[in-house]
Order: C-alpha cells, then structure tokens, then sequence
C-alpha cells in the first residue's frame, strides 16, 4: 500500500518535471510561441461554435497580395462572458488579431486578442496559450 | 450509393441545431453529460470485466453482480448514445470528416458484439460456473476484450477534439 | 524539432485520455457500493465483499487517476488558480475523499441488520453526489475559462 502511494507520487513528479518539454501541451504541439503574429485586415468569416470559434480573415500583406488566415478563438460561451456577441463580427469589417502562427499551417493562428474597429479589445485565447499577458484583461 | 453529405447540411443548417451549436450553455451542458455518462456506464461495464477477468470480487457469483447492474448499464449505454446523438446532429460535418470519429463508431460496433456474442453462447450455461473463482476461458476473453474496447472507445472519444487529419 | 513537438501532443492528449479511463474504473468501483448502499445493486449479502473488493480497485485506479490528472494541472496552474469551477472541484474532491475513508467505508462494512435502513441510502446518495459532482466539476473547467 505504501509502495503504491510512493511509486505514484514518484510518477507524478517525473510527469511534473516533465513539464518543462511539454511546455504548454496542446498549444506547444499546433502552435508556436516563438512566433507571435499581428494580423490586421478584413473579416471574412466568423464562426461562433463551441467548443472553439473561427476567425477567417484576409490579410494584406506588403506586396499586395492577400493572405487568408485562419484563427482559432475561444468558444461563445468564454466570449460572451468577456463582452463580444457573434453580431460583432461582420464580414467585410476590419480587425487586428493577435496571436500564434501554426507551426504546421503557416496560415493558421491562435487568437489571443481581438481588437475591433471601434477600438474595442477583448481576450479571445483558449486555456493552454503562453503566459504574455494577454488574458489580464 | 447517394452521399449523405446533403442529410448532413440539412441537419447542420437547422435552427435548432445551430442554436446549440452557438450556444453559451447549452453545448457544453450537452457535451459534459455525454462524458458523464460514459464514465457511468463504462466504470459499471469495467468492474464486472474485471470479475470476469477473476480480479475483483472473485468471491461473489457473477450472476449476483450482473443482475442488478444490467439495467443500470442498460441505461446508462442509451444515455450516452442519446446525448452522443445529440452532439453530432449539432455539428454532424464536423465529426463527419473526423477520423477519431468513425474509428470511434467502429470501435462501438465491435465492443457491442463482442458482448452480444457472450450473452448468446458462453452466458447462458453461467449456472455451471456462476460462484467459481475462475470462469471459463471463453468468458475471460470476453471480458478481456470487453476491457479493451471500451477504453479504447473512451480514448478515441476524447481524442475527437484534436483535429489534426483535417 | 517539429518531429519532438508532434510527440509531446500525443504524450498529452493520451494521457488525458487515460484520465478518463482511470476516472471511468474509479466511479465503476464508486457506483457498483453506492448501487447496493441505495438498494438498487446487488443484495446486501454480498455487499461487504463487493465492499473490500471495490476498495482495492479505487486504490490502484486512484493513483492512476492522479498521475493522469497533474500534467493538466500543471501546464495550467496560473489559469486554474483563479477559476472558481477548478475551486469547486477540488472541494468537492476533498469532500468525497474523507467521506469515502470514514463514513461511507464503515457504512459499507457493516452487517445490515445493524443499521436503521435510512443510513446506507442516504450515505449511497451523498457518495453517488459527490462522486459524479467531481466528474461533471472536472469537464466542466474546460468549459468555463
């Protein structure tokens, strides 16, 4: 019985120490919190579902072209509570979103903040993004 | 064979469907009772495994457990598929295209067998064996594989978030 | 690189999901004692043994869940911290954990004609509460960022 209590709280603590190489699990896996990105442009789509949204915007970028990024935020639930309604977003509108690029889709984002047109700013991250700061708001 | 992909968009564009997909409590009401039913209903189904596997309650005929919990089991299986159901006529194109998804339903199909197969052969002579410690080999690998599949089945469930074969 | 990072989301999804398999196995040994205490499992004969049985089972499945458990927690410690449904859960936990090791484990020992009938029902009632609140609690922190 004592050796069950031992080898599970030994366990527990190679999991814990394990932590520094997870880094923050899901997030680190799909997104890149070496590369943070600001993405200003016009709304696309948005569509707000659980368990987590999807902010399809167009960027310009320098030369011209258009990029079309995709940015995953959270659900209706944590972002109603923070102030936003899905009539917010209306496609054609412009925002700037920050957040992470995707390691695997360049293309792809994690949202963190959402500022609207009329200056509004809200949190839009997902449990499991990197401590800067963002969600104190 | 007709696609079921415009079955599909019909359900997804429902106003009721959508309602529950954008909803702020809804879904995940919907969505935490599916789990909490799962882990009813499967912990009932791994405990008496586990006295088929001789590695619990060994000391008590099986006929003694198994009675009583069918019905809970028996409830508890409709429930999850309920709620299950619910979830995916909710967002049906997304757990349509999931691969998690289908590997899941596989998995259910077969569990289900597995135990419909041992209710209809090896069950039905439990009289015999009823209070032995050791039950017949048939039925150890019935719970075996009952054991398996259901963690499995909870494993690919849960991993039905990640969708990383888009 | 990326070849390290796509393994370390395997490593933690598994787990998680071998949460809930170790969570499943705890509350299938919870239920199958809370089942009899209420009168709606097997018959109180053979409820002792079922007893002893299902306790040796939450100790292995117990830590299982634990060790399961902590790579969630810590990766989302700050964030936790101040969530008041995370708060909720582990109350309840700490509930259940002392109800389970005292009350309930000398309520589910003891011989049936002992007891006024009202008491293994209402001790079966409040474990099958706490238990199943400890679940919906742990879903439900994902839910309420």
């Amino acid at each position: 019985m004592k050796t069950k209590i031992i080898v599970a709280l030994l366990t527990a603590g190679v999991l814990c120490a394990g932590q520094q190489a997870l880094a923050h699990h899901a997030f680190a896996a799909e997104y890149d919190s070496e590369k943070p990105v600001t993405l200003t442009g016009t709304l696309s789509k948005m569509e707000w579902v659980n368990p987590h949204g999807w902010i399809y915007m167009d960027v310009k970028q320098p030369d011209g072209t258009v990029q079309k990024w995709t940015i995953e935020s959270s659900g209706p639930g944590p972002m109603s509570r923070r102030g936003l309604k899905k009539t917010d977003f209306v496609a054609g509108m412009s925002l700037v979103v920050k957040g992470y690029q995707g390691k695997q889709k360049p293309t792809l984002a994690n949202g963190r903040t959402l500022v609207l047109a009329d200056g509004r700013s809200f949190y839009i991250g997902s449990v499991g993004g990197p401590n800067d700061g963002a969600d104190k708001q | 064979m007709a696609s079921i992909l415009p079955a599909l968009e019909w359900l997804e564009g429902l106003a009721w469907t959508t309602a529950i997909r954008e909803s702020n409590l809804g879904y995940p009401i919907m969505e935490t009772s599916h789990v909490a039913c799962i882990v009813a209903f499967a912990g009932l189904v791994m405990v008496m495994d586990l006295r088929l596997l001789g590695l619990a309650f060994a000391r008590t005929p099986l006929t003694r457990i198994q009675r009583p919990l069918f019905r809970w089991q028996m409830s508890g299986f409709f429930l999850s598929a309920a709620t299950g159901l619910l979830l995916f006529v909710v967002d049906p194109l997304r757990y349509y295209g999931n691969i998690f998804f289908r590997v899941k339903l596989v998995l259910l199909a077969l569990a289900g067998l597995n135990a419909l197969g041992f209710h209809l052969t090896t069950f039905r002579s439990v009289g015999r064996w009823d209070e032995d410690r050791l039950v017949p080999a048939t039925a150890r690998l019935a719970g075996a594989i009952s054991l398996f599949f259901w963690s499995a089945i909870i494993v690919t469930g849960r991993l039905i978030a990640y969708n990383w074969f888009d | 690189m990326s070849q390290a990072y796509r393994e370390s989301l395997w490593l933690f999804a598994v787990t998680q999901a071998l949460h809930l398999v170790a969570v499943s196995g705890f509350v299938g040994a919870i239920l199958i004692v809370d089942l009899g205490l209420l009168g709606w499992g097997p018959a109180r004969q053979s409820q002792s043994g079922i007893a002893r049985s299902a306790q040796r089972i939450l100790l292995w499945t117990g830590p299982a869940v634990l060790v399961t458990g902590i790579p969630q927690f810590t990766t989302n410690a700050l964030r936790y911290y101040a969530s008041p449904v995370f708060a909720i859960k582990m109350g309840l936990l700490a509930v259940a954990l002392v109800f389970t090791v005292t009350l309930r484990r000398r309520v589910a020992a003891a011989d049936g004609d002992r007891l006024p009938s009202w008491v293994p029902k209402a001790v079966g009632a409040v474990s099958l509460a706490l238990w199943m609140g400890v679940t919906i609690g742990g879903r439900w922190i994902g839910f309420s960022e």
